[in-house]
């Protein structure tokens, strides 16, 4: 061993870090963010009814054309079609389109979504959907067209969902 | 560990050192487990274990709301059961009559004791409603009708983060 090498070996000790005030921080902190933690999140998707209009006049025209999508759930697939008043109701009927479930009996969101988006594209200062589902479809099915509804990617889409029943 | 009284009275004896290098990690990785799940806003709320709330990419928080529940079994405001769900259908409220059901006498009590109403949309009282994925629109429509009616016609449905 070379002298400096013995040097360092007579002059360093062995030293313990004294862990102990640091388990102690420890067990203080876990009670405490046991306490805080939740181990579900639970988020909300706002969404109206549609109720009797008020007659309330915005007082300035409208200058951009809006449409309001509709998408029907039916036990088959999904009815898609556009209201406006102010677009011609020739025009609005090229987005009527029907979407029927796949082979294994799942809802074509991706052609939803592709149509909405679409719709978006041609009418952007649109953003109310109206969700009409039949009585037989589920809630889980209805939140998954709500999802695909109201973004796309990152853009939105139509984020004002209104959620009605069949009427007739 | 047994020592026995010779050894530990011989001078050689050295008592032995707790080893907590392996708490330590044990608790660092809780730690920083907890940390992560932290949320500034636990979940006050307890759900029912037949509740299953449909999952969603939905990313608002919901309001101080009236807490409105629907599961497979029964219907609950505000923490008190007032109907029971049994085959889709809710005892007590009728589709075709719903102004006389215990929900919509309820949330228009409420809604009447309501001192001020906030003019601005964004402040509208909402209903944070629960609902279990499984149940078909036919029963959930009548709830939301009945709430709707009774002057609550916007919901923020509950939904679990995907």
């Amino acid at each position: 061993m070379s002298k400096l090498g013995r040097h360092r070996a007579t002059t360093e000790q062995q030293t313990d870090i004294d862990m102990v005030p640091v388990m102690n921080m420890f067990l203080v902190l876990i009670p405490f963010l046991l306490m805080s933690v939740s181990f579900f999140h639970i988020k909300a998707i706002n969404t109206s009814v549609p109720v009797l209009a008020q007659g309330k006049n915005s007082g300035h025209e409208q200058i951009t054309e809006k449409v309001t999508a509709i998408v029907e759930i039916e036990p088959v697939g999904f009815h898609v079609s556009a209201i406006s008043d102010s677009v011609e109701p020739e025009e609005l009927d090229k987005w009527d389109a029907r979407m029927p479930k796949d082979a294994e009996e799942a809802y074509p969101m991706d052609q939803l979504v592709a149509q909405l988006n679409k719709l978006k594209v041609s009418y952007p200062a649109s953003d109310t959907l109206i969700i009409i589902p039949d009585e037989s479809i589920l809630y889980n099915t209805i939140i998954q067209a709500m999802d695909v509804a109201r973004y796309y990617h990152d853009d939105s889409l139509f984020p004002n969902v209104v959620l009605s029943g069949k009427v007739g | 560990m047994h020592f026995s009284r010779k050894e530990r009275h011989s001078k050689n004896f050295v008592p032995p050192k707790l080893q907590i290098t392996s708490m330590m990690d044990m608790f660092t990785i809780i730690l920083i487990f907890l940390l992560f799940s932290f949320s500034n806003k636990p979940e006050t709320m307890t759900l029912k274990k037949d509740l299953k709330l449909p999952e969603s990419t939905a990313d608002l928080d919901y309001n101080e709301n009236i807490n409105l529940v629907l599961s497979q079994t029964s219907l609950e405001l505000e923490g008190k059961v007032i109907g029971t769900v049994k085959g889709g259908k809710i005892i007590g409220l009728d589709p075709q009559n719903l102004k006389t059901s215990a929900l919509y006498e309820r949330l228009r009590w409420t809604r009447e004791r309501a001192d001020n109403v906030p003019e601005d949309e964004s402040e509208k009282p909402h209903i944070l409603f629960l609902c279990d994925r499984r149940l078909p629109f036919k029963t959930v429509n009548s709830v939301v009708k009945a709430a709707a009616m009774a002057g609550y016609p916007n919901f923020q449905f509950g939904v679990l983060k995907k």
